[in-house]
């Protein structure tokens, strides 16, 4: 099976897939574990709410591309008001009132979704400019997921521009290395650290937007995304935009393919994984931080 | 000359380009009062460190009593007879010092893992606590939560829990640092107090307490030994009074 | 000499009264409800034992009340195994896979033990529900209940089991604060407070982390294998990260590190639950009996209250409560 090409271009595309909203998901948590070592548990529930915010905004208007627009934004919007009235309180409490807090919020929007969309699964349609199928290197392939993957490429080259070439982004990056530096040197550590955690809830809706017409969207699709996004930050190293899509890379791959080959095993060698870096590798394959 | 008790040979210590310890040897036989001073970022509190194993070394090696502790963790290192003081106060916040205290009598006499009998039932450990609060000057606050005292009173417990360890060698880091100089003195009376046969190993700035203190004393330059000599060498050394005594005074 | 926690007995001692006025109370259902507090009450005190003692927060502890539950599962349908002996099984699997775990896990501080516990937590999950053999996610049933007919008793009685569950649950608590109240106990608390103090005083403060995980990881595997034999039903639900979240809520709503507040966290939570997805509950607050079928949104904005306002507890504001009268009564004698 392993050598049989159709199979290997179709699995490693379906692979490349799962690492762009993997990437979409993981780097917003990636970002602000780096920047304060604060876990947000309800980040796979922004992750749904971006796929519900789509199927209320397919609804409404008839452009998927303004829906790819505005769901993300809503997302933003959320994930900005829970840090203003949340979070941004729960920076300095001690690890696991974050973690718990933010496990309350994981139960607060399963069912507040419940609610507005009720408990059965929605789907909405690819949209007609991308409805077809694709030939990737003789394979017959739906084009609407190389769009996915294109997108997870462009966002990744778009943050690395901004990481690199903007102001902002040579504030992060201080300030992943080194937070009280930043702050002593009279920039508004705050502010900074809210328009990234904005932009990192966004880019998590954005994943549910995305992922929305492929998969199915209903309550609880935040679980299974969650704890994969959490083993990317820790295997890429958390904080860092390379690492990040390092680790959506490996683990969109190995997750793809140990499904198909060794479904028993799979998601025990994933996790086994996880903790393994935690042991030996605790800043990850791309560490960030010069060590304080 | 009696005994070397302890030995420290060619430590060294960098974190990243910079290096806070470079070469530094010790040799102190038993019963010596042994000071060790320099100015800010000489190196002094790294170089405990190192001693007591929190600090993992680059190179060099450790004795104590003639045994080497370079592969022991600081855990190890106590039972094999070293205790600090911290800087600063580093002590069991929600205990009383009464607790505080038969923690470390407990742990010096090896009974920390005991799980099938009561802590109130080792009689002799409270009242051992208690006789050592006593000589600390701690009576008075016995019951009290650490976290309740005044400063003065934490530091004399964060020395106090040191001692109740018994140890071969001694490590002081800055013991007065931020004292009345009434309790500053009462700290020296302790001090004094203290069996001829431990040696002790002490970090200071205040000049008054280590050169009535020490019998020698060891300069820290940069993480170097710049000299080493007896309190009146070292005030005689013109590059000792350049380097750090002309600045303090 | 020393009076430390002064209203841990009597709150004991208060919990067991309403447990047995309960026990005596209840119906059938009642009696169902009282079973599983008391499991729940185990678990809970058992990662109390790690969280609120020891300062080590677990967020796969979950994964060792699964072991201990597809343990007994698995002796008693496979095996044949009497329900005893399979509960004595699945202690020292649990145990045993806790001491593995933890001999790496206990390296590690802070968020990334919490990241760690809960990667190993769901590798458990993943394997249990994929494992063919213990019936995938679908789980398996026909676990038997203690075969206590020689002394005249039917486990199959919810009245019976129930409080049997209670015993046990008071057993485990007995041995929980003798253990705490041991010289390893207060070495654990002061570990808590300050490790890197502790270890300069010659405590091997991993070693001492590493026993009370796996003794944490063993009862929890109790509590797995009396859950099993509760339902007569294993899962992999069992295993999964959001039920050692529950369990660390209920920890700190009851009171992190009082043990009894574990206890009593467990039954506030268990009533809580059955009450808010029950329609006749809100009715009787003369609101939609609709909220019930959301029932998890008030829990999950309850969690959050918890962790924001609790701080110590249900016991701790008690233990605060007996304070503030004991020294107004001594104010008012000593003026008289």
């Amino acid at each position: 099976m392993l050598l049989d090409p159709e199979f290997l271009i179709v699995q490693t595309l379906n692979g490349l897939q799962l690492s762009a909203l993997l990437f979409l998901l993981s780097i917003g948590l990636s970002v602000v574990f780096g920047l304060i070592n604060f876990i947000n548990l309800a980040h796979g529930t922004l992750f749904m709410l971006g796929a519900y915010f789509a199927l209320s905004a397919a609804r409404a208007f008839d452009s998927f591309w303004l829906v790819l627009l505005v769901a993300p934004v809503g997302v933003a919007v959320v994930g900005g008001l829970l840090y203003l009235v949340l979070l941004r309180h729960m920076q300095r409490a001690d690890p696991m009132k974050q973690v718990l807090v933010t496990f309350g919020l994981i139960f607060v929007g399963l069912e507040s979704v419940m609610i507005v969309w009720g408990p059965l699964p929605h789907t909405i349609d690819v949209p007609a400019l991308l409805a077809g199928s694709s030939s990737v290197l003789g394979q017959v392939y739906p084009t609407y997921r190389l769009f996915i993957i294109a997108l997870g490429l462009a966002v990744f080259l778009l943050l690395y521009l901004g990481l690199e070439r903007t102001r902002l982004g040579a504030i992060v990056r201080a300030g992943v290395d080194n937070r009280t530096m930043v702050a002593a040197l009279g920039i508004d550590i705050g502010l900074v650290f809210f328009l990234v955690f904005c932009l990192g809830c966004g880019l998590a809706g954005l994943a549910g937007v995305v992922a929305a017409p492929v998969f199915s969207i209903f309550p609880g699709m935040d679980m299974s995304v969650l704890i994969l996004a959490l083993i990317v930050v820790v295997l890429g190293g958390p904080g860092s935009l390379k690492g990040a899509g390092l680790g959506s890379l490996i683990i969109g791959i190995a997750d793809t393919y140990g499904q198909v080959l060794v479904p028993e095993l799979a998601r025990v060698t994933i996790y086994a994984l996880m903790a393994l870096i935690l042991i030996f590798k605790p800043a990850g394959l791309v560490p960030v931080r010069s060590g304080h | 000359m009696s005994e070397v008790v302890f030995r420290a040979e060619g430590l060294r210590k960098s974190f990243g380009s910079l290096r806070v310890t470079d070469e530094v040897s010790l040799r102190l036989p038993a019963g010596r009062r042994h000071g060790l001073i320099g100015p800010n970022g000489a190196g002094k509190t790294t170089l405990f460190d190192l001693i007591t194993g929190e600090v993992e070394a680059d190179a060099g090696e450790v004795f104590l009593g003639g045994r080497s502790l370079n592969r022991a963790p600081p855990d190890a290192r106590a039972r094999a007879g070293l205790a600090r003081s911290f800087q600063r106060n580093n002590l069991f916040p929600g205990l009383t010092v009464h607790e505080n205290l038969a923690l470390a009598c407990a742990l010096k006499h090896g009974i920390g893992h005991v799980f099938w009998r009561r802590l109130e039932r080792f009689t002799a450990l409270w009242q051992e606590a208690e006789e050592n609060a006593g000589r600390l000057g701690l009576a008075d606050h016995l019951g009290q939560r650490v976290s309740t005292l005044a400063y003065g009173t934490q530091r004399q417990l964060e020395i106090g829990l040191a001692l109740v360890q018994e140890p071969l060698l001694l490590l002081l880091d800055e013991p007065t640092a931020g004292m009345s100089p009434e309790e500053t003195s009462g700290i020296l009376e302790l001090l004094s107090s203290l069996p001829e046969s431990l040696t002790l190993l002490i970090i200071e700035h205040d000049m008054d307490v280590i050169f009535g203190l020490a019998e020698r004393i060891t300069v820290l330059d940069y993480g170097r030994v710049l000299l080493e000599g007896t309190p009146g060498e070292v005030r005689g050394s013109d590059e000792v009074r350049r380097r750090y005594l002309g600045a303090a005074h | 000499m020393r009076e430390r926690d002064p209203i841990q007995l009597p709150v004991a001692g208060l919990l067991a009264v309403i447990a047995v006025a309960a026990w005596f109370g209840a119906g059938y259902f009642g009696q169902e409800l009282l079973a599983e507090i008391a499991i729940l009450a185990i678990f809970a005190m058992s990662l109390d034992l790690l969280v609120g003692v020891a300062g080590m927060v677990s967020l796969g502890h979950a994964g060792f009340l699964a072991l201990g539950a597809y343990a007994t599962a698995g002796a008693t349908v496979f095996w044949g195994w009497p329900p005893a002996a399979a509960l004595a099984f699945s202690v020292a699997v649990a145990g045993a896979c806790a001491l593995g775990v933890g001999l790496f896990a206990v390296r590690l501080g802070g968020v990334f033990f919490i990241m760690i516990t809960l990667a190993i937590g769901q590798m458990f999950y993943a394997y249990f529900f994929k494992a063919r053999a213990f019936g995938g996610d679908n789980g398996m049933s026909g676990t038997p209940r203690f075969d206590l007919s020689p002394l005249g008793l039917e486990t199959g009685d919810p009245a019976v089991f129930s409080a049997l569950m209670l015993v046990i649950a008071g057993a485990v608590y007995v041995a929980l604060l003798l253990l705490v109240r041991s010289p390893f106990g207060m070495m654990l608390t002061a570990i808590h407070q300050n490790e890197n103090r502790l270890a300069s005083l010659g405590c091997p403060v991993r070693r001492y982390k590493l026993a009370a995980f796996g003794l944490g990881g063993a009862i929890a595997g109790l509590a797995g294998a009396l859950m099993a034999q509760h339902t007569g039903f294993v899962s992999p639900d069992l295993a999964f990260w959001t039920l050692s979240g529950e369990a660390l809520i209920i920890v700190i709503l009851g009171g992190s590190g009082s043990l009894v507040g574990a206890a009593g966290g467990a039954a506030v939570f268990v009533m809580l639950r059955d009450h808010l997805s029950d329609g006749s509950f809100w009715e009787g607050l003369r609101l939609s009996g609709d909220i019930a079928t959301h029932w998890q949104l008030v829990m999950g904005l309850f969690f959050i209250a918890v962790v924001l306002l609790a701080r110590d507890g249900l016991y701790g504001r008690l233990s605060w409560l007996v304070d503030r009268v004991r020294s107004a009564w001594r104010g008012r004698g000593g003026g008289a």
